[in-house]
């Protein structure tokens, strides 16, 4: 009787443990890595275009292993009323089952993304496989010519762009967003979401891309484009700048840049006089970077001033992206979630319905407390006096 | 788990068929019956007993001079000392008694204490009067002297045979620390450790095991230190034996373990001598078997595998280093391949993207699965690490050419197997030689996580790790818990452990081992230079 019990407590175990486990095993070399894709609007206005960069492993270079001849990526395409379907149909083409969980980038055609992305976008939440860390894009144009330009930086496109991404902390002036932080914007009542543009600069044989813009969606639609200036602005809101020089003019002629060390900001809604108002508290530390000016800036005096100016630059930098925000009736600060986690009753009774009413009205007051803190490798400019 | 009934017929068949050895000792009866006082008949008996090897040598000869009794010697030629037999037996009862029997007149009223006490210059003689202890002390290497008309012989200890040099071990190499290892003698072994312990508490309990090799089986332990259960328990299980041979302490261990069917090990073994006085000094008993230089530790505790005998010679903080490096590269030798097959099958999007875009160009255009080329490279490397064993030396190098360009190049080249294989499989058989007390059962479980990788992912290398977990877990070694000080926690053992700390701080022995006597040294003893005010060495200005 023990005996049985043994067995059977043995096979229940067997059973239950290897019954449910992973039987959905996969040979790395019969799949294809995707390291992009784009989603454009196919000619059939009720379908889409999906456009993959997958890697051809032999083909990439490897250190003493030499690499094979020809592209290291290939692009494939296909069409379908759903992403999911247009994603099944890329074994058309490919001998390989389409591997998405290493996709870095997500690129949206410019005219889907005025039309707007959620039908497209659900695909890239629900499955399993896609990341909620991959990048999302607007390309200026259409995203099959973007994924098909052949990048000299880095031979496989996607990795090329999710580095042109990763590295925009340098000068902050572009803001971007993964699939997930889209998302979450994407659902809240106000917020709005954002994200960067790319396109392509050169001609025919000489062909490259840049980022250039942030992408202002409303809900799911893109209704506008902050510049780069303005897209610093939108980082110095969300406090997410993380460096980049700030240029203000010499007393006479010439101009100092300014290099942002680190920077933080509060937002503070308050209601004054029965009026909504925002108060954008930034705090921001520099240094020194590059002058033009013959001036010892060493001096206190010289040095305070320099101080107000940089506030004032950065200042001028929030008016404006508050401004476009506003012309767009778009919320991407976040205003709406400040008001609504402060006056949680107003909110609900008023402000949530008619959010959109009173963004565009909305009073921004911009606080900026800006310092410098070191001059450099030398006090004395690089000017012959 | 045995079937019971299976067992029940083998003790069936056991007793229609007795041992062998009790079958092919003849002459049952004469051996348990004492010596007479004719010494022809005596000699026949022992004949009879011992049979007429070549190598057993009866030297029958007069003592004194004419009408003085006729003795003979006994023994086995090649294990005893012949300049002890002419100088010191032969010599003083053939020529010395002469002289003596005039003056002191022992003969012929002789007896066998006089002989013993006033002729035998040698250290160790003991008055025998069974044909059994006899042959026994015989064919261990003493001389047996026996002198007619008396019930009595005399065993002479003249053991002396050719043996091997104290040498450094080829096992447990260190940098720093003793060069000596033990032998194949175990009075030599035993003298090893007494060397080290110089203590009246060191006990030495001798056992003979195995009807015919009679292997002499020396149980050491500190009187005092060890707990006494322990030692109890040891030798009930070494009375348990009863078996024809033990030609080696493995087969002691064999026949003593706690788990036998499990793949980790119960009882320790070491070649050094400072390691297992270090080991008794914890607490611990050690089995010395005769024809081995290796000497059994017991009770066995998993991390034990961890520490070598430098560990305490070398100052802690590298040595800690080393010691978390033992325990990764014990965790590489069993989940190396199963992890990358795992990933590589499974779990792709666990992969860096550049690292898979790598794997993935490695393995382009590789025939096999992953999990096959895993099994593949495995048995190849088992093959080229068995074949570097057994090979006689100077083919060996052979081995290790052909291994080198066939397994490590070769194959890749070839496009048979991903390089990256091949270096995970590199990787993992370097690190299993880390820990090499657990090299057996990393082989196992290596082979058992590619499976379990290959087919279930990293599901499948979960169940494998608890499941060892489990077992490990379930493990006893003489009574103590295979996983402690790890579980049962028993934070005041963590001191050796991962970390080693400094030996000041190891205040006490591990209670892991019964604790019969916990303190092992002062409390305050960290070394610090003298304060202000206190008497300092060199005088200074």
């Amino acid at each position: 009787m023990e005996h049985r019990r043994k067995l059977f407590i043995t096979l229940v175990l067997a059973i239950t443990l290897l019954g449910s486990s992973c039987w959905d095993r996969r040979e790395l070399d019969d799949l294809a890595i995707a390291t992009a894709v784009g989603i454009d609007q196919a000619e059939d206005p009720n379908k889409l275009l999906m456009t993959v960069e997958i890697i051809l492993p032999q083909n990439v270079s490897t250190p003493g292993g030499g690499g094979g001849q020809g592209p290291a990526s290939l692009n494939i395409q296909s069409q379908g009323t759903t992403p999911f379907e247009a994603a099944k149909r890329l074994t058309f083409e490919s001998d390989k089952r389409i591997y998405f969980a290493h996709n870095p980038v997500l690129i949206f055609s410019e005219e889907m993304a005025k039309k707007g992305i959620l039908p497209a976008f659900d695909f890239f939440i629900r499955d399993p496989e896609p990341r909620r860390t991959a990048w999302m894009l607007v390309a200026e144009g259409k995203a099959q010519d973007l994924i098909n330009v052949q990048t000299i930086l880095d031979p496989i496109t996607g990795l090329y762009i999710e580095q042109l991404i990763e590295s925009t902390g340098a000068a902050s002036q572009i803001a971007t967003l993964m699939v997930q932080g889209f998302l979450e914007r994407l659902m809240s009542p106000t917020t709005a979401p954002y994200c960067s543009i790319i396109r392509i600069k050169g001609k025919e044989n000489n062909k490259s891309m840049e980022l250039s813009g942030t992408a202002i969606f409303k809900k799911d639609k893109m209704v506008g484009k902050f510049d780069y200036k303005e897209g610093r602005g939108l980082l110095w809101v969300l406090g997410e700048v993380e460096s980049g020089i700030i240029t203000v003019p010499c007393e006479k002629e010439g101009n100092i840049g300014l290099e942002i060390i680190r920077a933080d900001a509060k937002i503070t809604p308050a209601i004054i006089d029965n009026t909504l108002k925002v108060i954008i508290n930034i705090t921001e530390e520099g240094n020194l970077g590059e002058q033009e000016c013959p001036i010892d800036l060493t001096a206190p005096e010289a040095w305070q001033s320099l101080e107000r100016k940089q506030a004032e630059a950065i200042r001028q930098e929030v008016l404006a992206a508050v401004k476009k925000a506003q012309e767009l009736n778009a919320d991407v600060f976040g205003f709406g979630e400040a008001f609504h986690r402060k006056y949680k009753a107003l909110w609900k009774e008023q402000l949530k319905n008619n959010w959109d009413e009173f963004f565009p009205d909305l009073e921004v007051e911009v606080l900026v407390e800006a310092k410098l803190r070191r001059t450099g490798t030398t006090t004395k400019p690089a000017v012959p006096e | 788990m045995f079937n019971l009934k299976k067992l029940k017929f083998l003790q069936f068949l056991i007793s229609q068929k007795p041992l062998k050895g009790q079958q092919s000792d003849k002459g049952q009866g004469d051996k348990r019956h004492g010596l007479t006082a004719n010494l022809k008949r005596n000699i026949t008996i022992l004949k009879d007993n011992l049979g007429t090897s070549g190598d057993i040598v009866y030297h029958e000869f007069t003592m004194g001079t004419e009408g003085r009794p006729d003795a003979s010697l006994i023994y086995v030629d090649g294990l005893v000392n012949k300049t002890v037999i002419n100088e010191f037996i032969i010599n003083p009862l053939m020529l010395e008694s002469r002289s003596v029997s005039e003056k002191c007149g022992i003969f012929p009223n002789y007896n066998i204490d006089v002989i013993k006490n006033t002729l035998i210059s040698v250290g160790g003689i003991e008055k025998v009067s069974t044909f059994e202890e006899l042959t026994d002390s015989c064919l261990s290497g003493d001389t047996v002297l026996l002198i007619n008309g008396l019930t009595e012989g005399l065993v002479i200890s003249t053991r002396g045979w050719q043996t091997r040099g104290v040498t450094e071990p080829d096992t447990e190499a260190v940098v720093r620390g003793p060069r000596e290892g033990f032998t194949e003698t175990l009075r030599t072994n035993t003298a090893l450790i007494r060397r080290r312990i110089k203590s009246t508490n060191l006990t030495i309990e001798t056992f003979t095991i195995g009807q015919q090799t009679k292997t002499d089986v020396a149980v050491v332990y500190i009187k005092g230190i060890v707990n006494p259960g322990l030692v109890k328990e040891i030798k009930k299980r070494l009375k348990s034996i009863n078996t024809d041979a033990i030609l080696e302490s493995g087969y002691i261990e064999q026949y003593i373990e706690d788990a036998p069917f499990s793949p980790f090990s119960t009882i320790g073994n070491s070649e050094r001598p400072d390691s297992v006085a270090a080991k008794i000094l914890e607490g611990r008993a050690a089995i010395i078997v005769d024809g081995t230089p290796m000497v059994l530790t017991v009770p066995l505790l998993f991390i034990e595998s961890f520490q070598s005998a430098e560990d305490y010679y070398s100052r802690p903080y590298y040595v800690s280093i080393v010691r978390i490096l033992r325990f990764v590269s014990f965790f590489i030798s069993i989940f190396g391949p199963g992890v990358y097959v795992a990933l590589v099958s499974f779990h792709q999007e666990l992969i860096p993207t550049p690292l898979l875009i790598t794997f993935a160009a490695a393995r382009a255009g590789t025939p096999f699965p992953a999990v096959v080329e895993a099994i593949i490279m495995g048995i190849a490397f088992e093959i080229l690490r068995e074949a570097g064993i057994r090979l006689p030396r100077p083919v060996g190098t052979a081995i290790s050419i052909v291994g080198a360009l066939v397994i490590g190049e070769a194959v890749v080249s070839a496009g048979l197997i991903s390089a990256s294989m091949v270096i995970v499989v590199a990787l993992t058989a370097i690190a299993s030689f880390v820990v090499p007390p657990q090299a057996d059962v990393g082989g196992i479980a290596r082979v058992s996580m590619v499976f379990l990788g290959g087919t279930l992912g990293a599901f499948g290398l979960m169940i494998g790790f608890l499941g060892g977990l489990i077992h490990l877990c379930t493990l006893r070694s003489f009574g103590t818990p295979y996983m402690s000080p790890l579980a049962p926690l028993k934070p005041l053992d963590w001191k050796d452990v991962v970390i080693r700390f400094p030996l000041w701080t190891m205040i006490t022995r591990p209670s892991s081992m019964g604790w019969n006597n916990p303190q092992r040294q002062e409390i305050a003893m960290m070394p610090a230079p003298p304060q202000d005010g206190e008497e300092s060495g060199p005088a200074q200005k």
